[in-house]
């Protein structure tokens, strides 16, 4: 597995946005799908976006891109508007979550015919193959390609220029351990060594916790957190699990105590309990000292994932 | 204006290298021609047995003395092949821009590079091109094959010249440029529709669906037909002036036609063409994709 290093957030003047959302929303008929977003990305940042099936990731990117139309709301890519991508002539492109290539084109074809979409292409179709650890399929025809591969022929096909920024929609759906670990490393690399910028949609949390220097999660629709993942993580409260047949005992027990406080149980019977600033031993010892059997204790590290079950499950941080 | 038209030809050039690559390209350009070698094979057949049974029976008929004449085979063909071409483009045209859809390709086009009216305009002259250059494939081998198989000449009875060589070829040429003119409005009929279909399914079906039932129904629409783009168009009931100059040519008729109709077979396409391209291209900005 190789290392993955992030980069930090840079400035905020307007040249350095690389795409800012204010006000977007879209309906279907009544159903508001998206509502007031706001949400801006910094050059050469990666940034992820996730959220819950139907939480309105794919359209929101869909907006982005100008394939839907919304509602209200002002949208700039590299400063044109999502009608007039075209005009930043191969500076914006998009991996979708479906492999949106020719399917009766050979894999070779396909690309080539990608550089004719590029201004200047950085690539041949050849070192694009190569990149991706495509050059045994060339002649294969991109229906007959693995999902995997039809997605890495999708980002190889994207990166026959010099894209500054790279839209992906759920770019880890079909591959293999070793094809994240390679998808991971490439947007690394293209990130600090050419500075694209990414906006990665994908509910694949550990993927883009590795990856991502900032995360947004959308919430019916909307913002519900966006920041960088160590400002994220920063102020997270610790939380324990704690498995014990005694719920009220347990309850009277945590009565009193400092910075703890009883959060939930879940269906497997364990009991989610915040410690503040406390320690888990020092959670334990308070327990075994009024004489509560404890049959588990786990500690939850602080995560995105937490972070992120804690907000579609309706609780605040 | 300078950049748009560097986009445009560059669409255009996107559009080709698919294009070349494709199956339903190589159906566009040769299918016409390839249908009217099989039309002249099987006459040619039918001829050879239909003059079997006469010298046994010794009794020659009248079709011998027209029979050899190979512009009537030449019309006949014409008519074949525009009308197979027809058909083929506008569900080629319905094809092209729904099926990009479906596959999602287009995506990709309108991000990276072109503007939706850009797309349009390359498919069309895509299109057109692809049309004119299976037209010529097609005026070359009707016009070879028939001159294999039968001889050209006048229109002659009795030694006498009924209509020459040249006014054959003249009405030849006005029935032939009548008969071509609905099929630039055919295209974007084609493409109006692929814009506003859901699917590329629903798109051609919708499309061929259209055109067979404005073929079956023209002729109950008396002379308001006239003003439908597809009543000039050959077609599997034609109603078009080359059929007459078929039956011209052979000598069955010197009914030329009414210049009323010829006048509007030259003026109803252009703006059906302009109708279909303007609402296509209305429409299309409006498409979720």
């Amino acid at each position: 597995m190789q290392t993955i290093k992030k980069v930090s957030f840079m400035g905020s003047s307007q040249h350095d946005v690389a795409l800012s959302v204010s006000g977007l929303n879209k309906s279907y008929g009544d159903f508001k799908v998206i509502k007031d977003l706001e949400l801006e990305i910094a050059r050469g940042s990666i940034h992820g976006i996730v959220g819950l099936n139907g939480s309105g990731k794919t359209t929101t990117l869909e907006c982005l891109l100008g394939l839907k139309e919304y509602n209200s709301g002002k949208v700039s890519l590299l400063g044109n508007a999502p009608a007039d991508l075209h005009r930043a002539k191969g500076k914006i492109v998009a991996i979708f979550d479906t492999p949106s290539l020719p399917p009766n084109l050979s894999l070779r074809h396909c690309l080539q015919h990608a550089s004719l979409l590029c201004d200047k292409p950085v690539r041949t179709p050849q070192q694009a193959e190569a990149l991706l650890g495509l050059e045994a399929f060339s002649d294969f025809k991109i229906k007959h390609l693995s999902l995997g591969n039809k997605r890495r022929a999708s980002i190889a096909h994207a990166l026959l220029g010099q894209p500054e920024l790279i839209l992906l929609d759920e770019p880890f759906n079909g591959l293999d351990a070793g094809g994240v670990d390679d998808v991971l490393a490439l947007i690394s690399k293209l990130n600090q060594q050419e500075g694209t910028t990414f906006l990665l949609s994908s509910h694949q949390l550990p993927y883009l916790e590795q990856i991502c220097s900032h995360i947004a999660v959308l919430h019916h629709g909307a913002i519900a957190v966006n920041d960088s993942i160590s400002n994220l993580l920063e102020n997270k409260e610790q939380s324990v699990l704690v498995r014990c047949k005694d719920k009220v005992a347990l309850l009277t027990a945590l009565e009193g105590m400092n910075q703890v406080q009883y959060l939930r149980t879940d269906d497997d019977g364990l009991h989610h309990i915040t410690i503040g600033s406390k320690t888990s031993a020092e959670l334990n010892k308070a327990l075994v000292e009024k004489q509560l059997p404890i049959d588990e204790l786990i500690v939850q590290r602080a995560s995105v994932a937490s972070m992120f079950r804690n907000i579609t499950s309706g609780d605040s941080e | 204006m300078n950049q748009y038209l560097l986009a445009l030809l560059q669409a255009l050039k996107s559009e080709f290298f698919i294009s070349i690559r494709s199956f339903s390209s190589k159906l566009i350009l040769l299918a016409p021609a390839l249908l009217v070698l099989l039309r002249y094979s099987l006459v040619k057949i039918s001829e050879s047995g239909e003059q079997i049974r006469d010298s046994i029976s010794g009794s020659p008929s009248f079709e011998d003395a027209i029979a050899i004449n190979a512009w009537g085979y030449f019309v006949d063909g014409l008519g074949t092949g525009i009308t197979m071409l027809g058909l083929v483009l506008i569900a080629m045209a319905a094809y092209s821009f729904s099926y990009e859809r479906d596959t999602g390709s287009l995506r990709h086009l309108l991000i990276r590079r072109f503007s939706r009216m850009q797309l349009i305009i390359a498919k069309l002259l895509h299109l057109h091109l692809l049309a004119a250059l299976s037209i010529l494939l097609l005026l070359a081998t009707a016009y070879f094959a028939s001159g294999l198989f039968w001889e050209f000449a006048a229109v002659s009875e009795d030694g006498f010249e009924l209509i020459s060589e040249q006014e054959i070829r003249e009405e030849i040429a006005l029935g032939l440029s009548l008969a071509l003119v609905p099929i630039p409005a055919a295209i974007a009929f084609g493409l109006f529709i692929s814009v506003a279909s859901h699917s590329a399914t629903q798109a051609v079906s919708t499309s061929l669906g259209i055109s067979i039932a404005i073929d079956v129904f023209k002729s109950m629409l008396g002379d308001y037909a006239l003003y439908i783009y597809a009543s000039y168009l050959p077609s599997l009931l034609d109603q078009s002036y080359l059929q007459d100059v078929s039956r011209l040519v052979r000598g069955y008729s010197d009914v030329l036609i009414d210049e009323r109709a010829q006048q509007l077979n030259m003026l109803v396409p252009l703006p059906s063409l302009l109708l279909f391209l303007a609402a296509a291209l209305l429409l299309v900005r409006k498409r979720n994709l």
